[in-house]
């Protein structure tokens, strides 16, 4: 048996692998396989979504942490002997994989942001980010099963196509994990999730006073979209929460249009909005690099342009 | 008392790498730097060896020319270093940093908690910590923001989606840092100064037990291109006009 | 020839540069416009040997060579040159001539708070009527008992205000010239020394300067400092010492002048294309990077030859001048580069331009370096 296999949280993130996860399925000539966290309901779902073979990993109890799956989904792999597994890069995602290649002895290539297969050579080639999103790192995996973890959103959930068949199959309940779970607290104001808003207008470090990000918020109402912000707006002035903070450290976006004010445009920055459609800038630095990462421009003041802006896209939409 | 290891990577600077002409990566004017994280990792080794006592041991792999990072690593606090060092540990990937860790601190070294960063500042591949408890086998709590000894146990609160997940392990156990975690300390100039006199043990290729075959293997390094033909308009009340015309025409303006 | 720092150097000196971007840049215009002494600074830079590096560690400084003060003092004036100033002075006159003269009871007592940096040094020598004319000075130091009675006004004494212990020169046999001066260690508090209130300066605010007046000032004999008659001596080697920290002051405010053309005339948009473009303003920050980099040279060559231990006098006032002359140029193109934006508080320049006409005029004008140049090149 081999076959490409999914590991996610939720049905959301099963069925965005299960999109590129059916892809190479089909061009291995192989099926998929997805693991399913102890809720049932969804099995059928994600057999729609294109798994041939559902494993049901049994809930766990309340103080256990994800990672008391990895023995049961490492004697699955040890068994099986998967020739790709796919794992949602969160959190707790990003640390099994991990594990889970050490166990398998085996290649991890993390954030994977896209995968070709070389047919003539049948390898595949994964794209990844590195030095900080100043470079593009294809790597190939040299072991089996090749192993990848995808952050949400990379790609579109596959579409669900009724009456598909697939085999549902119970796995054994792990035993406990040495580690246990004393409390989960919830994220203490719960922030707007922004990274599938139509349009991001993004506060930078030219912002002087935290009151002036009104202006911000003021010109992504007027476009109806949302505000986000870099790095130092976040994790140094603490003015917005680190849930709206875009870049590689934060979030990703990929609005229709993005508009950068006061954004010097840090690498580290810029990854996180490289699939936006349109991207403007709004800089006093002509050099700054968001210039030369935008599709649009303008060199002058925020505070001059921005009131400017508002202005005019009222006026646009009246 | 715990005995810490703390891992570090020394790396290029990335804000020294520019992009070639033809898109290759050019590197000949870079810097290197101790991991952005690593020195979180190691500024919480020496927090806790502050407050618990103890012996903090900074541990790294790398080609031998490294030296200036095991002084920086051990200018924030450790009382000796470990250096895994040969030619070829150039461009190792994560699986292979991993075994080489697991080899000699399962072999050669005493500890209760082994603390790293969530990830380098080059690979960024927030492999290595995870591999490397899985391997010694022994618990690992990652993206860790902050952390106490609770007598044979650590207690650590782990930043997730959803929240704040508090997460309890026997020791000896393995953590990897987020930045939230501390703030590194500025090291002073005796600090520097003595850490070139502590003790580094140096460790060889031939003193591992195996050879450590990659299992990744990188096709190729490309300067990441996100340029765009930037159309640039002004201040001036007629600019402002065409730019809203320009993004009314691209469909964005809705 | 080796123009590579040590790793150790490299590393102290990215530390400071992460130190004066944490805790001075955020202060520096603050300081400067209310020309105020920023105790709480001073604190950290004690807990981190910041205050005694070329002292070694038993007398409680950090044990590390001249150069890496040197280094220091650039980077610390690069954020704020009045604090890089403080520095230098107290390290490079009042600790190194304790080190470099005073007995193993003056080292105990004085040398090792100073280097720890828990006591600041000040070095009293200058007089209303004797500047760059050392010789003319009036004070005077007589013997009465087991004490010297000090009398005498001396003006423009950096960290009068806020000094702990003070290098007080004065005449002991006035009749006997150059070999009639002596330097004594006055503690603060002493009953007759007493200092006068901060002037309020061009630039340099933040550094503390004032008189000092001296009236029936009793110290006990063990404060003479040298042997009696040797103060010249020592006021000219502590010159030599303190210089190499002027160079390296003006080196930082250079750097920093540079660091502001480079950012403002890529920004500054006129013509339709950034400042920088001109060539009018490109070749002003060539020069500026050329001049930089022969000061620098000049600088770290001074503080290499004090370490070698072989005499430095000549190239300390070479550095000390050609670095002075170069900030005070080119801080002044700093400003033009910048124009009216340049010209108004709250540039960094503007504070560049008014701290830098400091360095050609302490611790010997421009031309006082030049007579010791000239005289020790027409010897």
């Amino acid at each position: 048996m081999a076959g490409v296999w999914i590991f996610a949280e939720n049905l959301q993130q099963t069925a965005e692998l299960l999109s590129i996860g059916s892809d190479l399925a089909s061009k291995l000539m192989t099926t998929t396989s997805a693991f399913l966290i102890g809720n049932t309901d969804s099995a059928d779902d994600c057999i729609a979504f294109g798994a041939d073979e559902i494993m049901e990993l049994p809930a766990l109890a309340g103080d256990q942490p994800l990672d008391a799956y990895i023995p049961v989904i490492v004697a699955e792999a040890q068994t099986a002997d998967p020739d790709v597994f796919l794992i949602a890069a969160t959190v707790r995602g990003k640390d099994i994989a991990a594990r889970l290649a050490a166990r398998l002895k085996t290649g991890l290539c993390s954030d994977c942001i896209g995968v070709t297969f070389d047919e003539g050579n049948n390898v595949l080639e994964m794209d990844r980010l590195a030095y900080g999103g100043a470079a593009i790192q294809k790597v190939a995996c040299m072991t089996r099963p090749v192993m990848a973890t995808i952050p949400p959103g990379t790609y579109k959930p596959a579409p669900q196509q009724s009456g598909r068949q697939g085999t549902i199959r119970e796995l054994q309940a792990p035993q406990p994990s040495p580690s246990t779970v004393l409390e989960r607290r919830p994220k203490e104001t719960q922030v707007k999730d922004i990274t599938e808003s139509r349009i991001v207008v993004c506060a930078g470090r030219g912002i002087e006073r935290k009151e002036d990000l009104s202006l911000v918020q003021e010109l992504a109402t007027a476009l109806g979209g949302e505000i986000g912000c870099t790095r130092p707006i976040s994790e140094e002035a603490h003015w917005l929460p680190e849930e709206l903070c875009i870049g590689l450290s934060g979030i990703s976006v990929k609005p229709d249009l993005y508009i950068g004010l006061g954004v010097s445009g840090q690498v580290q920055h810029v990854t996180g909005i490289r699939d936006a459609k349109v991207i403007c800038a709004v800089n006093k630095d002509e050099n700054a690099p968001l210039f030369g990462a935008a599709d649009y421009g303008i060199v002058g003041d925020l505070y001059d342009v921005v009131p400017k802006l508002i202005e005019a896209v009222k006026k646009a939409k009246a | 008392m715990p005995n810490i290891i703390a891992c570090f990577k020394w790396v290029i600077d990335e804000a020294y790498i520019r992009a070639g002409s033809s898109g290759e990566l050019d590197m000949r004017s870079v810097n290197y730097k101790l991991s952005d994280y690593d020195r979180n990792a190691i500024e919480e080794a020496a927090r806790i060896k502050e407050e618990h006592g103890g012996t903090v041991i900074a541990l790294t792999v790398g080609i031998p020319g490294g030296t200036k990072g095991l002084k920086d690593a051990l200018s924030r606090g450790p009382d000796k270093a470990c250096f895994i060092s040969d030619p070829s540990f150039e461009n190792l990937e994560p699986s292979q940093t991993a075994a080489i860790l697991a080899d000699v601190i399962g072999r050669k070294l005493d500890y209760d908690l082994i603390i790293c960063g969530e990830g380098s500042s080059d690979l960024y591949a927030r492999q290595v910590g995870p591999r490397l408890a899985e391997t010694l086998g022994i618990p690992c709590i990652s993206f860790v923001q902050k952390l106490t000894i609770d007598g044979n146990r650590i207690i650590a609160e782990r930043k997730v989606e959803e929240g704040i997940e508090v997460t309890a392990a026997p020791m000896p156990a393995l953590v990897t840092v987020v930045p939230d975690i501390n703030n590194p300390r500025i090291p002073g100039v005796k600090d520097t100064l003595t850490a070139s006199k502590k003790e580094v043990i140096t460790i060889t290729k031939d003193d591992l037990s195996s050879a450590y075959e990659p299992t990744l293997r990188t096709v190729s390094m490309t300067a990441a291109s996100m340029e765009r033909n930037c159309v640039k308009f002004t201040a001036e009340p007629s600019d402002i006009t065409a730019f809203i015309e320009a993004l009314a025409k691209e469909g964005v303006l809705r | 020839m080796d123009f590579k720092l040590t790793e150790e150097q490299e590393l102290i000196r990215r530390n400071m540069r992460e130190f004066a971007e944490t805790y001075v840049d955020p202060i520096a215009a603050e300081i400067d416009e209310n020309s105020r002494h920023p105790g709480e600074l001073f604190q950290k830079l004690a807990a981190g040997d910041w205050m005694g590096i070329p002292i070694p560690t038993e007398y409680g400084g950090a044990g590390a060579d001249y150069l890496t003060h040197a280094l220091v003092v650039e980077e610390l004036s690069r954020s704020c040159s009045s604090t890089g100033f403080t520095v230098s002075i107290h390290v490079g006159i009042a600790c190194m001539l304790t080190l470099l003269f005073g007995n193993e009871d003056q080292k105990q007592k004085y040398l090792i708070p100073m280097a720890k940096g828990e006591k600041l040094g000040a070095f009293v020598l200058t007089e209303p009527g004797a500047g760059t004319d050392v010789m003319s000075a009036t004070s005077t130091a007589v013997l009465e008992g087991d004490e010297y009675v000090l009398n005498g006004v001396k003006t423009f004494t950096s960290n009068g205000p806020t000094g702990d212990t003070y290098f007080v020169f004065a005449w002991t046999d006035k009749e006997a010239g150059r070999k009639g001066m002596s330097a004594f260690i006055v503690p603060k508090g002493t009953p007759g020394m007493q200092a006068g209130e901060h002037f309020n300066k061009m630039g340099l605010r933040s550094s503390q300067t004032s008189e000092m007046l001296f009236k029936n000032c009793r110290i006990p004999k063990g404060n003479l400092i040298g042997k009696e008659g040797a103060g010249l001596m020592l006021a000219m080697t502590g010159f030599d010492h303190g210089r190499v920290g002027i160079a390296a002051q003006s080196v930082g405010i250079l750097q920093a002048a540079l660091d502001e053309s480079i950012k403002w005339s890529k920004e500054r948009v006129q013509f339709g294309k950034p400042i920088a473009r001109q060539q009018a303003i490109s070749w002003m920050i060539a020069d500026m990077a050329t001049d930089l980099d022969a000061a620098r040279f000049l600088t770290y060559r001074a503080a290499w030859m004090k370490d070698q231990g072989v005499p430095f006098s000549k190239e300390a006032a070479m550095a000390k001048l050609f670095a002075a002359e170069a900030a005070m140029k080119h801080t002044t193109k700093a400003v033009q580069i910048h124009g009216g934006y340049g010209y108004v508080k709250g540039a960094k320049v503007e504070r560049l331009f008014r701290d830098a006409k400091i360095t050609e005029i302490y611790e010997g004008t421009s031309e006082a370096q030049r007579m010791v140049i000239s005289g020790n090149v027409l010897r």
